[in-house]
């Protein structure tokens, strides 16, 4: 039996004295989509961060296909999409990717990133310093720079925020088109109107734990409603 | 590897498009070095002289202070430091990047203010340019190993401006010492010894090495 995607357990972060995560326990098989989600400051940036191996937990651990999140190998495995998008503005979106193809070992990046802004729909400012870029289009370069190296696992952070509403709606066919490619899917988002037209499975986090977990193929809209109203409450 | 050679391509591109770093550095360094002329007694008298090479030193320092503060600034907009960190690579390469990239400015910098400084002094430097510049660069490595650890581990506090010359300056002495040593030998006698090589080969791979191996934990949250 193959291990599971992400796997966390009795996962704790503390900055000082605040808690950010208070022993979440989380499985994810592979090809699963799983909404995170939550109000601001429940915790989901941070769980995301310490899944992608960016931070270390205070306590429990961390597992991404069967591998320390830390690690180089799980690092490799993980794309992590965020509302920040990685980029540097002086850079063209085509430097930008090939830099991240780079520092990914990925061969021959400058294919790569050439496919990738295609499927973006970006080939025509390729060769644009991505300063001068729309929040929207910057984003689609941001995913793009998530995927240069393949990885099995996308976390996105909330990519829905700052865009209009015709981005947004753009920025959901690219993701409903990534999800078919049967990737491990987690989305941790406030939004759950966005969230479920992507994901089978949901969780809420309050203050650090989990609150209410929808299972695979269960969605159900009202008791996620009703969870997020009461995470929600002072 | 390839981290490494992409993280030098991608510092280099971004000053060469912007040269905001490269700029300020040069002007900044220059300037020291007229002030001190005008602020010390004498103009370029024996005693003023027998001070140039801690002077000049002292104007690397500022200016490299003012770049290393820089190098990390780029990082935080959009993140990019995160971005850095997500490579499933050593760690330590993405330091000798930043590093690699810190040395070539700050040797192109150092042109400068010793071009001044050869003017306002009435100090001969083409006899001992090789040498000087060797030691220049010596000097270079140390300052930016330690500096480029200093500006990584500041650049995510809220007194980063402040927190850098902290944790800097003080790192610094076996690095000054040195590079202020091996300078005065070079414009009083003409010649180097091997001690102050070998104190600048020293330090510079102490710092290099600590800072290769510690960069791992630099870059978690």
């Amino acid at each position: 039996m193959s291990a599971p995607a992400i796997a966390a357990h009795g996962l704790e972060k503390r900055f000082g004295w605040a808690v950010a995560l208070a022993g979440v326990d989380l499985v994810v098989p592979p090809g699963a989509a799983l909404a995170v989600l939550g109000p601001n400051g429940a915790g989901k940036s941070t769980l995301l961060r310490l899944l992608a191996g960016l931070a270390r937990p205070s306590a429990g651990s961390v597992e991404i296909d069967g591998l320390r999140a830390q690690g180089r190998e799980a690092r490799a495995k993980v794309g992590l999409i965020g509302h920040e998008t990685f980029l540097y503005p002086a850079l063209t979106a085509r430097e930008n990717l090939v830099f991240a193809g780079r520092l990914h070992d990925v061969p021959d990046p400058g294919p790569r990133a050439d496919r990738l802004l295609a499927e973006a729909g970006l080939s025509g400012v390729a060769d644009r310093p991505v300063g001068g870029f729309s929040r929207g289009m910057a984003q689609r370069v941001a995913i793009a720079r998530g995927l240069v190296h393949d990885p099995p696992v996308v976390l996105l952070d909330e990519p829905f925020t700052g865009l209009d509403r015709r981005s947004a709606s753009r920025l959901s066919e690219r993701l409903g088109a990534l999800r078919s490619e049967r990737r491990t899917f987690l989305l941790a988002t406030h939004d759950l109107a966005s969230a479920l037209r992507l994901v089978d499975s949901a969780i809420v986090l309050a203050r650090g734990r989990i609150a209410h977990r929808s299972e695979p193929g269960a969605l159900d809209l009202e008791s996620l409603d009703a969870a997020l109203a009461a995470a929600d409450a002072p | 590897m390839n981290a490494f050679l992409a993280v030098l391509w991608k510092d280099l591109l971004c000053e060469w498009r912007s040269r905001d770093r490269l700029v300020a550095m040069l002007v900044f360094s220059a300037l020291v070095v007229v002030v001190f002329h005008f602020a010390l007694p004498g103009g370029a008298g024996a005693q003023t002289r027998a001070n140039a090479p801690g002077l000049l030193w002292v104007a690397t320092v500022f200016a490299a202070l003012l770049g290393l503060g820089r190098a990390f600034a780029i990082e935080l907009e959009n993140d990019a430091l995160a971005g850095l960190a997500l490579a499933p690579v050593e760690r330590g390469w993405i330091f000798l990047g930043k590093w690699a990239a810190n040395v070539v400015i700050l040797a192109l910098v150092q042109g400068v203010p010793s071009l001044v400084f050869a003017i306002v002094f009435e100090v001969d430097l083409l006899p001992v340019l090789w040498p000087f510049a060797g030691i220049s660069l010596l000097g270079s490595v140390g300052l930016c190993a330690i500096g480029t650890l200093a500006a990584a581990v500041a650049v995510r506090t809220r007194f980063r401006e402040l927190l850098l010359p902290l944790l800097v300056l003080p790192l610094l002495w076996p690095v000054l010492s040195g590079a202020v040593r091996g300078t005065a030998e070079l414009l009083e006698a003409g010649s180097l010894s091997f001690e102050p090589v070998q104190l600048l080969l020293v330090t510079d791979a102490t710092y290099l090495i600590l800072s290769f191996l510690t960069f791992e934990y630099v870059l978690d949250e």
